[in-house]
């Protein structure tokens, strides 16, 4: 039995090997792509016997588009107190001095069912050697008014996913668009939301001890369209693209909805051509459709990139 | 009575065969099983005329309905009736096996050696849907096993070799092991080969490759009419270049088990019972790192898993004889595409080419065969199947199909019947078959699937319908003691025929694609297939043989269907005097004219290659052997076939030498 002892004692041998392992996809996704669903306090502020509580996505402010929820108590009874006229205002303070904000809602909307007011916020850059935030806010409560600020840290955003971009169009106003959604995105067609903001600016001096409003307003602009086309920058994947995409047109909650499809994991550009009310051109250029392997993808003058 | 027992052993072991070209009669006059005859198809050695030391490739390659698919000097694919694997069945006993491949680099064939085989059974049509839904026929490669009892109690063979082309050195060796309660065998086979050059004597670049194989099998006799049986195959390959493709391969494995239990029964209906179970693991993994064309370099292993069951029982009563089977199994189908951008660091691009794709088969075929007078018989049988298929991540398939259905179950029946008729020397066969399949695991389900021949990226449709085949086929033959001849040929028509067609959607994904095609069906196709077999002995020691084969297939509109084989031929001459036999053969394809630019072919030139071989047989004390000196392509011709992926070159002037002992 000895030849035939041999040969299985090869094959368990040959059996023992090591291979490589498959890929663990959702995990994989998970760790790229980490996916915030709870609003956590980012900030508080004292105003005499009130507690301002600002909550945001994973308690804390990122660069892009952030949902916020303003939450007045009282300190003592932790108790909702009823407040009204309130005003959020966020101001970078640039290293030279100059002031400056992002798209915001100056005056957030009290959602009764919910029992906070609902804002938001477009930090265009996060906190460091380019500028410190504060945000400033005012609110009545049984007619004495309450002015408070705040210095708070602004991060970097990690997922690409919520990119912003800012820039001026052929009509000399300056704009931002910011993601606001898909946090996750899937290989798969993915419902695209982003907010367009225009800045006004301001008509008159600025006025008042407290940041005059009128300096630092910015506009949802209405029935604007994005047009869309998604592909994949990297040379190595030649300019690939997705099908059954739609352009990004105007809903009822202000933002821009449209449909992206991702093909695969990795790094894609959504080039944009953003069209006025009168599907005049304001930004953006249209990009090759060729498969150019080898070739860094043509970028539209409009886009922004993301990663999952 | 106990060497009738062993007479049946001996039948058992070398496997009962019933299929519907040759059923098995078993004489029912005595109740003694050393009546039982079996007049099976006899089956094959696996060598060929030409050559001792063939690799399984090379000795399928010699039936006249196959041809294969090259892509390198490695692991072809083969194409039966000019189908390719997913239109037939390709089963190791009866076992299925899916290639790890999404590029079919790897076909079942590739798995098993020359050495840990006995016979390859080639079943044309639905007349092969013993083992599953097919429409092309079915190719069962059966493992070696030794039988109970045999003289010797030790056997054992080695084989060597060199072929000069491509330096190819190869070392076969069996060991078997034999008593009236036990067997055990095993096999040990390692061959390296390097580049091989063609007829202009340029090296084809990529065309090494690696392998090693190794069987065992052991066998218990638990009464005297029952075994039960353990087999075990394992394949490695490594490094194997892939000319025709922009990439090779780093490591392939495969683990093929079985536990299998044989009853037989001395009276009654029933006559044989064989049970299986099986498990099989394939690993493929992909490399492009040593080609310096590609800029970027992506990562694409795969794996394939199978767990089966099968059941066979076989019935005769009066002039029938029949065969039931009962075939279960379930593949896991993953592969994945990794790609790496030049900047290493940052983050690689992910897919599924194939999502996790899981497959499950229940299927229940019955064969029979009824002699209903002694010139004429009729075979006719059918097989019911069920065939599940689940994407896991389903969302790589909705990018092109939205919305389509993550599970699907598909019914897949068959149906086939034949007259057969001998009048004196002459033999005729009529017959006709209908039988569905359903979709391969990358027509449904594939994503962004490379195919370099016609360099499209391929996209599966997981709402295709089922192929519904159409057959007719029909033989002619005469034979005597000098002379002999047969013509065959067939037909299929097959409704929903999928392939693959150009998408004007989509972008593609891999580096060298210039578009996306999607995988779609064809209201009808046709296939024609026809082959003449002749053998002339001359003398008692100086005989002839020759092949003619023809194929034409076309789509819905008349145009031409890809690799279909040219009008072929084959004449060989053997003649032996004393301990030498002479061997020497031409054959070649005619100019290939309907080749089908739409799926990327081109016009193939008319090519002829010489071979030519020497054997001498000589005893040195009780060891037989053979020695054998030989020349594949004399004249060193320059030429690559119709199948030949990317029009690579074939080998050049190969010699080749290899030595056998038997002990």
């Amino acid at each position: 039995m000895k030849p035939i002892a041999i040969c299985a004692a090869i094959f368990c041998l040959a059996l023992s090997a090591c291979t490589k392992k498959k890929a663990d996809y959702q995990a994989e996704i998970a760790k790229v792509v980490p996916e915030y669903i709870e609003f956590k306090e980012a900030t508080s502020i004292e105003s005499g016997a009130y507690r301002i509580s600002i909550e945001a996505l994973n308690g804390k402010f990122y660069k892009g588009y952030n949902e916020l929820r303003i939450k007045v108590s009282d300190k003592q009874s932790k108790q909702e107190v009823k407040v009204s006229a309130v005003t959020f205002l966020p101001i970078i303070t640039k290293a030279d001095g100059t002031k400056a904000s992002g798209p915001h809602r100056y005056q957030p909307n009290y959602l009764a069912s919910e029992h906070y007011f609902s804002g938001y916020a477009v930090f265009t850059d996060e906190s460091g050697a380019n500028g410190e935030w504060d945000l400033y806010l005012s609110f009545d409560v049984a007619s004495t008014s309450y002015r408070v600020q705040k210095r708070v840290q602004v991060e970097k955003q990690a997922n690409k996913n919520l990119n912003m971009v800012s820039f001026k169009a052929k009509d000399g106003a300056d704009y931002i668009i910011a993601l606001v959604s898909p946090q996750k995105p899937k290989v798969a067609e993915n419902a695209l939301v982003a907010g367009i903001y225009r800045y006004n600016p301001p008509l008159d001096a600025p006025s008042g001890e407290f940041p005059d409003p009128g300096q630092f307003s910015y506009a949802e602009v209405g029935g604007y369209t994005l047009q869309l086309d998604p592909r994949m920058p990297e040379p190595s994947m030649g300019n690939h693209s997705s099908l059954n995409n739609k352009d990004l047109v105007q809903k009822d909650d202000g933002f821009y909805h449209g449909v992206v499809n991702y093909t695969m994991t990795g790094n894609w550009t959504l080039n944009l051509i953003m069209l006025n009310q009168q599907g005049q051109i304001l930004k953006g250029t249209v990009v090759p459709t060729d498969f150019t392997p080898g070739v860094e993808g043509v970028k539209s003058e409009l886009y922004i990139d993301i990663l999952f | 009575m106990k060497k009738s027992t062993l007479t049946a052993f001996l039948m058992l072991l070398l496997g009962i065969k019933v299929n519907a070209q040759a059923p098995s009669i078993f004489n029912d006059s005595t109740k003694l099983l050393k009546e039982v005859k079996v007049t099976a198809n006899a089956k094959k050695k696996i060598e060929t005329d030409m050559k001792m030391a063939v690799t399984v490739d090379e000795f399928l390659a010699t039936a006249d309905n196959i041809s294969f698919i090259k892509r390198g000097a490695y692991a072809w694919e083969p194409l039966l009736n000019n189908m390719s694997t997913e239109r037939t069945t390709v089963t190791i006993d009866g076992m299925h096996v899916f290639g790890a491949c999404t590029d079919k680099m790897d076909p079942i064939t590739s798995y098993v050696e020359s050495n840990n085989l006995s016979a390859v059974d080639v079943t044309s049509g639905q007349g092969g849907n013993m083992h599953g839904a097919t429409i092309g026929g079915s190719i069962d490669m059966t493992r070696r096993s030794t039988p109970f009892g045999l003289d010797k109690k030790w056997n054992g063979s080695y084989q060597t070799g060199f072929e000069f082309n491509n330096s190819q050195f190869f070392n076969l060796g069996n060991v078997a092991y034999s008593t009236d309660k036990l067997v055990a065998d095993g096999s040990i086979a390692f061959r390296k080969a390097g580049n091989y050059y063609d007829g202009y004597s340029n090296k084809v670049k990529h065309s090494q490759f690696q392998k090693f194989n190794s069987s065992l099998g052991l066998a218990y006799k638990t009464s005297p009419l029952s075994s039960v049986r353990l087999d075990a195959i394992f394949d490695r390959a490594d490094n194997v270049g892939f000319p025709a493709l922009p990439m090779d391969l780093w490591l392939s494995r495969a683990l093929i088990t079985s536990a299998t239990y044989k009853q037989l029964f001395k009276d009654g209906w029933l006559r044989a019972l064989d049970t299986k179970i099986y498990f099989n693991a394939l690993e493929h993994y992909m490399d492009d790192t040593k080609r310096s064309e590609n800029l970027v370099h992506m990562d694409m292993p795969g794996w394939s898993t199978t767990y089966g069951m099968l059941a066979k029982a076989n019935f005769i009563r009066g002039d029938i004889s029949s065969e039931v089977q009962l075939n279960l199994y379930d593949n896991r189908s993953i592969a994945e595409m990794t790609m790496y951008p030049q900047d290493r660091s940052k983050k690689t691009m992910f897919a599924y080419s194939w999502p996790w794709v899981t497959t499950r088969y229940g299927g229940l075929s019955i064969n029979n065969s009824w002699d209903f007078s002694a010139r004429s018989s009729l075979l006719f049988g059918g097989a019911l199947g069920l065939n599940y298929n689940r994407s896991k991540y389903v969302e790589f398939n909705w990018i092109f199909h939205p919305g389509a259905p993550q599970q699907k179950t598909r019914l897949l029946p068959s149906l086939h019947a034949s007259y057969q008729l001998k009048l004196n020397q002459f033999d005729f066969s009529v017959g006709t078959g209908y039988g569905h399949r359903a979709p391969s695991v990358s027509e449904a389900y594939g994503y962004y699937i490379y195919n370099s021949f016609d360099r499209y990226d391929y996209i599966g449709n997981p709402n295709l319908k089922n192929e519904i085949s159409y057959e007719a086929n029909a033989s002619a033959g005469f034979k005597n003691e000098k002379f002999g001849i047969k013509a065959k040929v067939n037909v299929f028509s097959i409704q929903n025929y999928i392939i693959g067609r150009v998408l004007s959607l989509g972008s593609p994904m891999n580096y060298q694609s210039v578009g996306v095609k999607g995988y779609t069906s064809l209201s009808h196709a046709q296939l024609f297939n026809f082959s003449l077999n002749a053998n002339y002995n001359i003398l008692e020691n100086l005989g002839w043989k020759g092949t003619l084969t023809y194929a034409r297939a076309t789509d819905e509109k008349g145009g031409n269907l890809p690799f279909i084989r040219p009008l072929s031929y084959q004449s060989s001459l053997s003649y032996r005097y004393r301990d030498f036999k002479f061997q020497t053969s031409v054959n070649g394809d005619l100019e290939q004219k309907n080749y089908s630019p739409e799926y990327g072919e081109d016009a193939t030139p008319a090519y002829t290659v010489l071979n030519l071989s020497a054997d001498y047989s000589f005893k040195l004390k009780n060891v037989s052997a053979v020695l054998q000196v030989a020349a594949e392509n004399l004249l060193n011709q320059y030429y690559s076939t119709y199948a030949d992926w990317g029009n690579i070159p074939r080998m050049g002037r190969n010699i080749y030498t290899s030595l056998k002992f038997k002990f």
